[in-house]
């Protein structure tokens, strides 16, 4: 990965679903570019192809068409997903839900170690960056409880730490914020912007949100499948 | 947890019928083991005396007893016999006879108390029966004292063997009531008296005594006779010279092993091996069962795992773990249940640590096989489960 290539370079992605009556163009000849340590807002009445868009970069839904590079890496060419995609998966992505999504019999400091575990981390190095990302996002004190021993907001976090530790080059988030009350939903918008800045990340966010937009640095639109930005 | 119990038991079943199979084994080969026999003379063309009935005149013993190369012969007589004792419970035993003066039982396996000391009334039986040492019971119209303790001596049947002397054990196998031993002695003397010999006095008299004291009668048969070699003598050597007698066969110690395993037990073997086989398919199916179902509870974290990059070997690993941690649990329940509960059972259960051991590699693989379908379940999860609901 080279420092001056773009953190995502997406060429004319296209999802559709269906046939015939059921036919639904979810999304049509997205291209863009994402910039390394740069937050980008992704707005959209429902329905129109945000989750297809982000699910698509995620490598969790495939295009029907279309190219994506992550880190300066092909990990999309002409609809078929290239190279190891799970060691893409583990190390240059990181994903935060609308729900928490946290392994309900693991606890807060092992959710995030599993990622690092899962990359073959060594165990001290795995269990000294799970606790410096947990203080990082204030929920140190959290560290042994389950999911369900944590509040909402604490779980969002939970969620976000397991979507950071691994220093991925993109996070993606759909709608991290609508299972938060206003106030902490502006909080999560600061720490994506604090980890873009600091771990020079991209971020794209979904969000009906638009009290925070002033804390991202760009905006982009879709409708129908259509993305304008 | 619950389902680690009842495999658990289920695989405690699958040592039990383990057991059971090398208990009988064991106690059908226990009683002619402790006699110590060499060479065996049955009744011609029979297989006996235990997977059949054997019958031979009782001065056998001394005809064998000639031949060169047999060091001591000795009769086996054996029966089994089911009683109520007076105040206590039904008792089951075989009764056998020792050769009464040679034989005392100094070579059975005594646990408690002594060999026979005299010719009438004592005898040794097996821990099994639950008699103690000196108690008293009623046998035909004799008290019958116990004066030694055996373990591990059972007949075919797993009855614990009792032993008396020869004479007793007959007694007590011809034992009639005091009525039927009035009308066969009055049968006897209405044929008499029909016949010619009748006018002979000394038969006259003779006709009305005890049946063990009239000559024409002759002593009661005895089952086989048991030889002992002398040092230096093969036992096919003994054997050859014995077949020329006409009215006789004659069976090696491994012989009967033979006829006992492959006669008694053989479809008993099989029957058990065939349950066995059926609670191993069962054990298999209902573990397969589980591990599915705990991978369909899991299935949302399976896909979140694949989310974030999992290996599918670290997947198919967890599956793989999560089976072989509940075969171990069932397992060791197994063996731990099996070693407190099958002392209880009325008859021999016998596992031996090749058989633990042999359960543990079908675990091992029951548990392989049983996680297939969990596996299988879990590379197709999608990871865009994770999105949905
Ligand atoms: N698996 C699918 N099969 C068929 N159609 C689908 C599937 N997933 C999405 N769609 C359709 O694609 C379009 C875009 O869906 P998508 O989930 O991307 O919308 P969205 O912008 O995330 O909406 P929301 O704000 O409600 O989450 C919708 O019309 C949807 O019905
Ligand atoms: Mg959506």
């Amino acid at each position: 990965m080279s420092d001056t290539a773009p953190a995502v370079e997406a060429r004319l992605l296209s999802r559709h679903y269906g046939e015939g009556n059921t036919y639904v163009k979810a999304l049509d000849k997205a291209s863009f570019e994402i910039q390394a340590g740069e937050v980008v807002a992704l707005l959209g009445p429902s329905g129109s192809g945000k989750s297809t868009l982000l699910t698509i970069l995620g490598l969790i839904n495939q295009p029907n068409e279309g190219s994506l590079r992550i880190g300066g890496e092909d990990v999309i060419r002409d609809g078929q997903l290239v190279g190891n995609t799970n060691l893409v998966r583990r190390r240059q992505l990181g994903f935060v839900f609308q729900r928490s999504n946290l392994i309900p019999f693991l606890n807060a400091q092992d959710n995030i170690r599993l990622v690092l575990d899962l990359d073959d981390v060594p165990g001290r190095v795995a269990r000294r960056r799970a606790r410096d990302i947990l203080e990082e996002l204030g929920v140190a004190d959290r560290a042994t409880h389950f999911p369900v021993q944590l509040s909402g907001g604490q779980q969002q976090r939970v969620a976000i730490a397991r979507a950071l530790v691994h220093e991925p080059a993109l996070l993606l988030a759909d709608e991290p914020t609508a299972s938060l009350d206003k106030e902490r939903g502006r909080q999560v918008m600061e720490l994506f912007r604090t980890a873009a800045r600091e771990r020079n990340a991209a971020v794209l966010v979904v969000t009906h949100d638009h009290r925070s937009l002033d804390l991202v640095d760009r905006t982009f639109e879709i409708e129908d499948g259509v993305l304008s930005h | 947890m619950l389902t680690a119990v009842g495999l658990g038991l289920l695989l405690t079943i699958v040592l039990g019928m383990t057991g059971i199979y090398n208990g009988i084994i064991v106690d059908a080969t226990a009683l002619p083991d402790s006699l110590r026999a060499d060479l065996w003379i049955v009744q011609r063309d029979t297989r006996g005396p235990f997977a059949e009935l054997s019958r031979l005149p009782a001065d056998l013993e001394e005809r064998a007893r000639a031949v060169p190369g047999v060091a001591s012969a000795r009769s086996y007589v054996a029966h089994t016999i089911q009683r109520d004792v007076p105040g206590g419970p039904q008792i089951r035993f075989t009764a056998l006879g020792l050769s009464w003066p040679d034989d005392h039982g100094a070579d059975l396996p005594l646990v408690e108390g002594r060999p026979l000391s005299q010719a009438h009334f004592e005898f040794i039986v097996d821990r099994s029966l639950g008699l103690a040492l000196g108690t008293r019971i009623p046998l035909g119209r004799d008290i019958y004292t116990v004066v030694g303790i055996t373990e591990g001596i059972t007949a075919s049947g797993g009855d614990p063997v009792a032993f008396f002397t020869r004479s007793d054990a007959q007694k007590i196998q011809f034992d009639k009531s005091n009525e039927a031993i009035r009308l066969d002695r009055e049968a006897r003397t209405a044929r008499f008296r029909r016949s010619q010999l009748s006018r002979n006095p000394d038969l006259a008299r003779m006709s009305t005594a005890p049946a063990n004291q009239i000559p024409a009668l002759g002593p009661a048969p005895v089952s086989a006779v048991m030889l002992n070699l002398a040092p230096g003598y093969q036992a096919e050597e003994v054997r050859g010279r014995l077949s020329q007698w006409k009215d006789v066969t004659v069976y090696t110690q491994a012989d009967q092993h033979q006829l006992i395993l492959g006669g008694i037990v053989e479809k008993t073997k099989r029957q058990i091996g065939l349950f066995r086989a059926l609670l191993v398919v069962i054990s298999t199916i209902l573990m397969s069962l589980i591990i599915y179902t705990m991978t369909l509870d899991k299935i949302h974290s399976i896909a979140l795992l694949k989310l974030l990059g999992a290996r599918r070997t670290v997947i198919l690993g967890m599956i793989l773990q999560e089976a072989l941690l509940l075969g171990g649990i069932a397992y060791t329940l197994a063996i731990v249940l099996g070693n407190t509960i099958f002392e209880l059972f009325p008859r021999r259960v016998a596992v031996e640590n090749s058989d633990r051991l042999l359960l543990l590699l079908v675990v091992f693989v029951i548990s392989i096989v049983a996680s297939i379908f969990g596996m299988k379940k879990a590379l197709a999860a999608d990871p865009n489960e994770v999105l949905a609901g």
